[in-house]
């Protein structure tokens, strides 16, 4: 039982991670119809600046926040490049788009190793071991999830009450009919880049002291992501909350029932099932 | 008489070549086989697949295993690209259903699930890898002139299909599947054909790569090198049959260059890394904005006004 | 003072051109119907308008605030009524996005502010898509195809509306139309469109009578 409550805790925390990345893909994806495979280069690229500044003497907090603002600057940059430098760019078509996110997320590559190595790189979190019914837990997996939990109710709030919320929102109901009412929807695509990229790093600066990251985690990363998005379309946050959410536990049930051996495999063969079930639903 | 005279110029460049780049070209002429595969994938299926070498493993996997357990090299490589094929099937009736980027995320799960699986299976090798397969042919010019068979064999393959009357199915199936649906062509099965096709090209280039290096493991099979295959095949021009291979070339010899140059002394022991990321995704980069159809179809726009005038 | 002003617009799709040299004029506080037929190119002068499409020659100049009604009422469907509504303001800053004094003025729409813009009939799309354009505060109304798949009923309240607004308010309407005896009978002036040029225009009394008018727009089809 202790155990149970052991696993749902770590699982709900990692897939608090996974929950991130997955609402900056469906952040992305839901605006502008992209698909961002350097979603998951967000994260590493956050938290290795992270542990760079930590190294250089920062105070928690503030080394994490400089992480998130390197993901956001990074999904601007990534943003302004699909979707073209220029007010009138033409852009680029969504199939288009996953290859030139697939280059820039090997262009990460480039830069972290350049810039960082290529060895695995981590941080301390918070120190020590919680105790919640008995049941013991690495504190930080505990500060993941606080962390997450009000972020997500942010967005949730950002989405439903404000006018920029809502003129997102617009561009991923109809585009046509922004457009028609004067939403600058390109401009509005770079906001949501610059947010997918702040979720990224955000997921990135806070799984680190968990689990460390090289420079080619991101394909880990974008794949979790990818396969909690899935779940809802990737255009329903909140059915990707809880699908990384649920991949975070299932995984976690699987590695500590299971022996330890099949946490990818649990995420993969999940998300192959979903979308055959939901290519064979649409037919 | 133009193919003719290329052949030729191609067989004559193998023995000329000195030892540290004729294994340059090996990889070349397996890396261009595949990448033939994909750009047939890509331009013809209109699907990108991010897993193309799972089935190069898949190839290798097979040839090495058999000749490990007896059977003779050329059997092995022979059955490399049939093994691959069939898993593509076995695969493909599922996966194909889907489109877009759920296939491309679809081909990268299968590729992450065969890594770990080869990872952690004893007859496999495991991780550490399948040690001790025989040599198919003497020397690394012999791997060169296998190379070229393959690669040749890849190419004429792809042309035929392009000509072929389901391969104009099959390019118009690409833009608009309702057309072609309502056309009465039959484009499940066509796709399912392609998607077997280049999972043999991958597969034969596998068989021939396992018997080069004598020694296989997961960690030969990234997932970056899938990546590189889709970025080798939209930089020379997808759907065309000369774009994969002069994609595979550009690349591999620009990666090459700045190989040398990162391994030149006082330079850090990370560039030559640092050099070939930066090649794949400057160059892809660049060639998806500014020339969208590819190096050869550019290339081939360029020449006519200069032929005319 | 003009509200719009048009010059020699000519408009190409890839090549195909859909406006060839378009003159047109609507003046402050007038009420101007284009009729033509299915692709004479009424909604691509609409999108040229709103500068949703490039014009390749020619000048369009509008000294007023323009809001369109899109053909096809183009809702957000995922969001509510009073969502819609608001983001019609979305040029106009956060202070003037309000939507009470528009409840007030389109009293209809109190009921469904709610619901979401999806989920209502054709009519009550219509009605949203005009509140949705009036919250720009528009000094000249677009509004491509007004009856387009609505009830004669619902088109009459429609077009009562419009009335309203237009000779109550002062607003300038470009009104742009299938049915073309509500459109001569709402406007005051009007232009015919075929095949991407302006072939006739003058005051709707006169238009109702030209028996090319008549044959071709006021046929027995289109009581
Ligand atoms: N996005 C587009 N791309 C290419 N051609 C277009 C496009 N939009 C319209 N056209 C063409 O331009 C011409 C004018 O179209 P437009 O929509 O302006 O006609 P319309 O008068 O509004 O017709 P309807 O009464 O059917 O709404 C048509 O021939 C149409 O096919
Ligand atoms: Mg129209």
């Amino acid at each position: 039982m202790s155990d149970l409550v052991g696993y749902l805790l770590t699982g709900l925390g990692i897939g608090s991670g996974f929950a991130l990345v997955a609402s900056g893909l469906v952040a992305i994806h839901r605006v502008t119809r992209v698909v961002n495979f350097a979603q998951g280069a967000f994260a590493v690229l956050a938290a290795m600046l992270t542990s760079t500044l930590l190294a250089a003497g920062l105070p928690h907090g503030l080394a994490e926040v400089g992480g998130v603002a390197l993901g956001a600057a990074a999904g601007l940059l990534t943003g302004l490049i699909v979707l073209g430098p220029r007010r009138d760019s033409p852009g680029t078509t969504p199939g288009t788009a996953l290859i030139v996110t697939l280059g820039l997320g090997v262009l990460a590559y480039a830069i972290e190793v350049l810039i960082w190595g290529d060895q695995p790189r981590s941080f301390p979190g918070v120190p020590g071991v919680a105790e919640i019914a008995s049941a013991r837990v690495p504190a930080h997996y505990l500060l993941i999830i606080g962390v997450a939990a009000p972020v997500f109710l942010l967005m949730a709030l950002f989405f439903a009450r404000t006018d920029l919320g809502k003129a997102l929102s617009a561009c991923a109901s109809n585009r046509y009919a922004a457009r028609v009412v004067g939403i600058d929807v390109r401009r509005m695509g770079l906001l949501a880049f610059a947010l997918g990229g702040a979720l990224g790093g955000l997921a990135g600066v806070l799984t680190t002291p968990v689990q460390q990251v090289t420079f080619d985690s991101d394909v880990t990363l974008i794949v979790n992501g990818f396969a909690a998005a899935v779940l809802g379309g990737l255009t329903r946050p909140v059915v990707a909350l809880g699908g990384g959410l649920l991949l975070g536990v299932t995984q976690t049930l699987a590695a500590g029932y299971g022996g330890g051996a099949y946490q990818v495999e649990v995420a993969l063969v999940l998300m192959l099932t979903v979308m055959i079930v939901q290519a064979a639903r649409a037919r | 008489m133009r193919l003719l005279l290329l052949g030729a110029v191609t067989l004559a460049i193998p023995p000329l070549l000195p030892e540290r780049h004729l294994a340059t070209f090996v990889l070349f002429a397996l890396t261009a086989t595949v990448t033939v595969g994909v750009s047939l994938l890509m331009g013809y299926a209109g699907q990108v697949s991010l897993g193309q070498a799972a089935f190069y493993a898949i190839g290798a996997y097979a040839a090495g295993l058999l000749a490990v357990h007896g059977a003779p090299p050329v059997l092995g490589l022979l059955l490399a690209p049939v093994v691959a094929a069939v898993a593509a099937v076995l695969l493909g009736a599922p996966l194909l259903r889907l489109r877009g980027h759920h296939l491309a995320f679809a081909t990268l799960a299968v590729q992450l699930i065969l890594l770990s699986v080869l990872a952690s299976a004893d007859w496999a090798g495991g991780a550490i890898g399948l040690q001790g397969i025989p040599r198919l042919v003497g020397d690394d010019l012999g791997y060169a002139y296998a190379a070229i068979v393959v690669l040749t064999l890849a190419v004429l393959v792809s042309r035929n299909v392009i000509a072929s009357r389901p391969g104009r199915a099959l390019r118009a199936a690409a833009t608009s599947e309702i057309a072609a649906a309502a056309s009465g062509v039959p484009v499940g099965r066509h796709r399912l054909a392609v998607f077997a096709l280049s999972a043999a090209m991958a597969g034969l280039a596998g068989g021939v790569y396992a018997f080069y290096l004598g020694y296989l493991s997961p960690g030969s099979f990234p997932v970056l090198l899938s990546i590189e295959f889709v970025v080798m095949a939209v930089v020379g021009g997808l759907g065309t049959v000369a774009g994969p291979v002069v994609g595979a070339g550009v690349i591999i010899v620009l990666v090459q260059l700045l190989n040398t140059l990162g391994t030149q002394p006082g330079m850090p022991g990370y560039a030559p890394s640092v050099l070939s990321y930066a090649v794949y995704a400057i160059v892809l980069i660049t060639c998806v904005l500014y020339l969208p159809r590819g190096l050869v179809p550019a290339l081939r726009r360029l020449r006519i006004p200069s032929r005319a005038g | 003072m003009t509200a719009v002003e048009v010059t020699g617009l000519t408009v190409r799709y890839d090549g195909a051109t859909a406006l060839d040299g378009v003159d047109l004029t609507v003046a402050d506080h007038q009420a101007v119907a284009l009729i033509g037929a299915n692709g004479a190119g009424k909604s691509t002068l609409v999108k040229a308008l709103s500068g949703l499409v490039r014009p390749a020659s020619g000048t369009i100049t509008v000294n007023d605030r323009l809001a369109q009604v899109p053909e096809g009422r183009e809702m957000f469907p995922d969001l509510t009524v009073d969502d819609n509504l608001r983001l019609g303001a979305w040029r106009r800053g956060r202070r003037n996005r309000d939507t009470q004094r528009l409840y007030e003025l389109l009293p209809d729409l109190v009921p469904l502010r709610n619901r979401k813009a999806g989920a209502l009939s054709g009519g009550q799309q219509q009605m949203v898509a005009i509140g949705r354009a009036l919250m720009a505060d528009p000094e000249i109304l677009v509004v491509d195809e007004l009856s387009l798949g609505l009830a004669p009923l619902i088109v009459g309240t429609l077009a009562a509306h419009l009335r309203a607004l237009h000779t109550d308010r002062g607003l300038a309407v470009l009104l742009i139309e299938q049915n073309a005896r509500l459109a001569l009978d709402l406007c005051d002036h009007a232009y015919v469109l075929e095949a991407g040029r302006i072939v006739l225009h003058g005051p709707s009394a006169e238009l109702a009578r030209d028996p090319r008018v008549t044959d071709a727009y006021l046929g027995a089809g289109h009581e």
